[in-house]
């Protein structure tokens, strides 16, 4: 409310200056050094560009800076009346819109100074506008010395803005354009000016100096509100922001409005998973926000609990306001697209959960397999043995001690055959210890039906776990075959392509098997998922069985 | 005179069966050895002609165990053994430099001087 009553009595007061000029340049002729209506156009396109920026980006000091330099400018429209009084207002009205071209300069766009060195030309082109005019006039000394700091400033200036449009990026550049472009013949003129002045009658040379200055004068205010809209093309974007989200993007679409909103292709979402405390990307994978460096982080809050964090290009900082803003505006889409962050996350925990309980699956079947080999075998063997030994040791006569013996022999290796089948189903060694290929070959001379094993995986060893996963499939199909599918042949390949082991298993049987049913084949799948990878079954009546395994590998 | 052998195998009791029937069957068991690297030192030191080496050992396996003896200057007649069958033993078995395999059930002393006497 007082911003605008303060905005409304400028502009009275900058459209009053100006018709003060007109009346003037016509009641008193020769009393302004430019052309009346050049002088009114200076003064008016900065008090109007200045409340044009003012109105819509209230946040930012630029508008009012640049309304107040109109009015400083129609300062010096008081000098016709005579007196040493508004000699001096004159004087130091120019020196004071020069210093505060230079000030809008220096601090453009944010309207803030930021750094010591911004802070530091700024005071010290007022300083040199203030102090520095009263003392070289007022006591009539010094003016060479004062003319000389006013270059050295307006080098610092140059300076200062050719550093700043170095180290920006982008968005930042974008904005800084119409300043860098025009900045320097804003200096330019100011030193032509200052070299001319040499407080003399006017000459040829003075008024060229003047009126090329009078051209850049009147650019500047145009220049700051161009670059001042470029940022402003943010906030249509906001506006697209907000109609592209309405239409419920999927989740992948946000990062892409979002990106495209603040004009940073780099932009990355972090969503928060206030259950796992911890930061995810979009498809569940764990995230670091990166702490300062060359990337700034904005969280996005609602209702005091965190919702993600916007990871971006700094310059953008510059309006993080409007960062904040366009977060707001993609709050729904960003709930939305948490939740199916958070689902990724949970699937990829249940999937690696799932993994681990198949590994100590394996190695529980390893151990059993190594404990049964150990104990029950070994003693059995022992037992056979002796058994052995005693018969060697009956005599002739002991006929029926040795039948008897024969008979406990058998039935010992009847037991130890059996316990040998049972130690190979539950993991067989050749697999830990050899691996794939050979633990292949010996379960293709065991099957009951020919088996022909077209390509195998070279001597390289694969993961434990994708070993079992090939073995086992190829087992659990070999003993289907048997049991169902009436083949004369089993044909088995298995292909490592890059980082994915393909697995090819098909019959000449009858076919018809029930792809999802079996507890066996349910066990196969849980066992290739749980590695990321995929089991296919097709068995049309008719026409054979084949499976199909694509298993990664890396 | 009677062939002298050395069984390597880290299950005691096996040792102990294997050493009687042996035995029992004329043979002279001169050490026993319950892994690879003992194995090895055992062989060294008491010259046997015969190793009844098992496959499966707590250090290094039998396969080792008998590509190391080849390379000695005494270079005993090596016969693995397992209580698993051949065919779970994959292709180290067809590549092996020991001189013959016998399943641990199958172990006499009649079948031991058959493989000594093919070598």
């Amino acid at each position: 409310m007082i911003q605008e009553r303060a905005r409304l009595g400028l502009a009275v007061l900058g459209a009053a200056l100006g018709a003060y000029a007109i009346g003037i340049a016509i009641w008193v002729p020769d009393s302004l050094t430019l052309p009346a209506p050049v002088h009114v156009v200076i003064g008016w396109s900065f008090v109007g560009a200045g409340m044009l920026a003012w109105a819509r980006r209230p946040e930012n000091r630029t508008g009012l800076i640049m309304t107040l330099t109109g009015i400083v400018w129609f300062g010096r429209d008081f000098d016709w009346m005579g007196g040493a009084l508004t000699t001096h207002v004159d004087g130091l009205a120019t020196t004071l819109f020069v210093a505060m071209v230079a000030h809008q300069l220096v601090v453009f766009p944010h309207g803030r100074a930021r750094s010591r060195a911004e802070r530091a030309l700024v005071a010290s082109a007022y300083a040199l506008a203030s102090v520095g005019y009263l003392v070289a006039n007022l006591s009539g000394v010094g003016n060479d010395v004062v003319d000389a700091l006013a270059i050295v400033l307006a080098l610092g200036v140059i300076a200062h803005l050719v550093g700043r449009w170095r180290a920006a990026t982008a968005p930042g550049r974008r904005a800084l354009a119409p300043i860098v472009w025009t900045g320097p013949a804003v200096i330019v003129v100011i030193l032509a000016t200052l070299a001319s002045d040499t407080g003399g009658p006017p000459s040829a040379q003075r008024n060229d100096a003047l009126h090329w200055a009078a051209v850049v004068y009147a650019a500047i205010p145009l220049a700051l509100l161009a670059g001042l809209l470029r940022t402003r093309l943010h906030r249509a974007a906001l506006g697209e922001l907000v109609v592209e989200l309405s239409e419920l993007p999927q989740p992948a679409q946000v990062r892409a409005a979002l990106a495209r909103a603040l004009g940073d292709p780099s932009l990355e979402i972090a969503f928060w998973l206030p259950e796992q405390e911890r930061y995810v990307d979009l498809n569940g994978r764990a995230l670091e926000l990166p702490d300062g460096g060359e990337q700034a982080v904005s969280v996005l809050e609602h209702d005091g609990e965190k919702l993600a964090a916007l990871v971006y290009d700094p310059s953008l900082l510059e309006d993080a306001a409007f960062v904040a803003a366009a977060g707001a505006a993609a709050r729904l889409a960003l709930e939305n697209a948490r939740l199916h962050a958070d689902l990724r996350a949970q699937l990829a925990e249940v999937r690696a959960s799932r993994a681990r309980i198949v590994e100590a699956g394996d190695a529980e079947r390893r151990r059993l397999e190594r404990d049964l080999h150990d104990g029950a075998q070994q003693r059995l063997l022992g037992i056979r043995l002796a058994l052995r030994l005693a018969r060697g040791q009956v005599d002739d006569g002991g006929r029926a001690v040795d039948d008897l013996l024969v008979e406990a022999e058998e039935e010992v290796e009847g037991t130890l055959a059996e316990l040998r089948a049972l130690a190979r189903g539950i993991h067989p060694a050749v697999l830990t210890e050899e691996g794939l290929a050979p633990a292949l070959e010996t379960l293709a001379r065991r099957a009951p039906v020919p088996v022909i094993l077209a390509s195998m995986p070279g001597e390289e060893r694969l993961p434990a776990a994708v070993e079992a996963a090939a073995y086992f499939l190829a087992s659990e199909a070999l003993a289907n075959v048997a049991k169902y599918a009436q083949a004369t042949q089993v044909r088995i390949e298995i292909v490592r392509d890059n980082n994915t082991l393909v697995i090819d298993i098909s019959d000449d049987g009858i076919g018809g098997a029930d792809a999802a049913g079996g507890s066996g084949l349910i066990g196969l799948h849980d066992r290739v998922e749980a590695l990321n990878g995929s089991l296919r079954i097709e068995s049309p009546p008719g026409c054979g069985t084949r499976l199909h395994a694509e298993i990664p590998c890396a | 005179m009677r062939p002298t052998v050395l069984i390597v195998d880290d299950h005691a009791s096996f040792r102990r069966s294997a050493r009687r029937l042996l035995e029992a069957d004329g043979f002279v068991v001169v050490g026993e050895a319950s892994d690879g690297a003992s194995a090895l030192a055992e062989v060294k030191a008491l010259r046997p002609q015969l190793v009844l080496l098992d496959v499966l050992l707590p250090d290094v396996d039998g396969f080792a165990v008998a590509d190391a003896l080849a390379r000695e200057s005494w270079r005993p007649l090596v016969v693995l053994t397992s209580s698993r069958e051949a065919a779970d033993l994959g292709t180290r078995l067809e590549r092996t430099t020991a001189a013959g395999f016998l399943h641990k059930s199958e172990l006499s002393g009649a079948a031991l001087a058959a493989l000594l006497d093919a070598a």
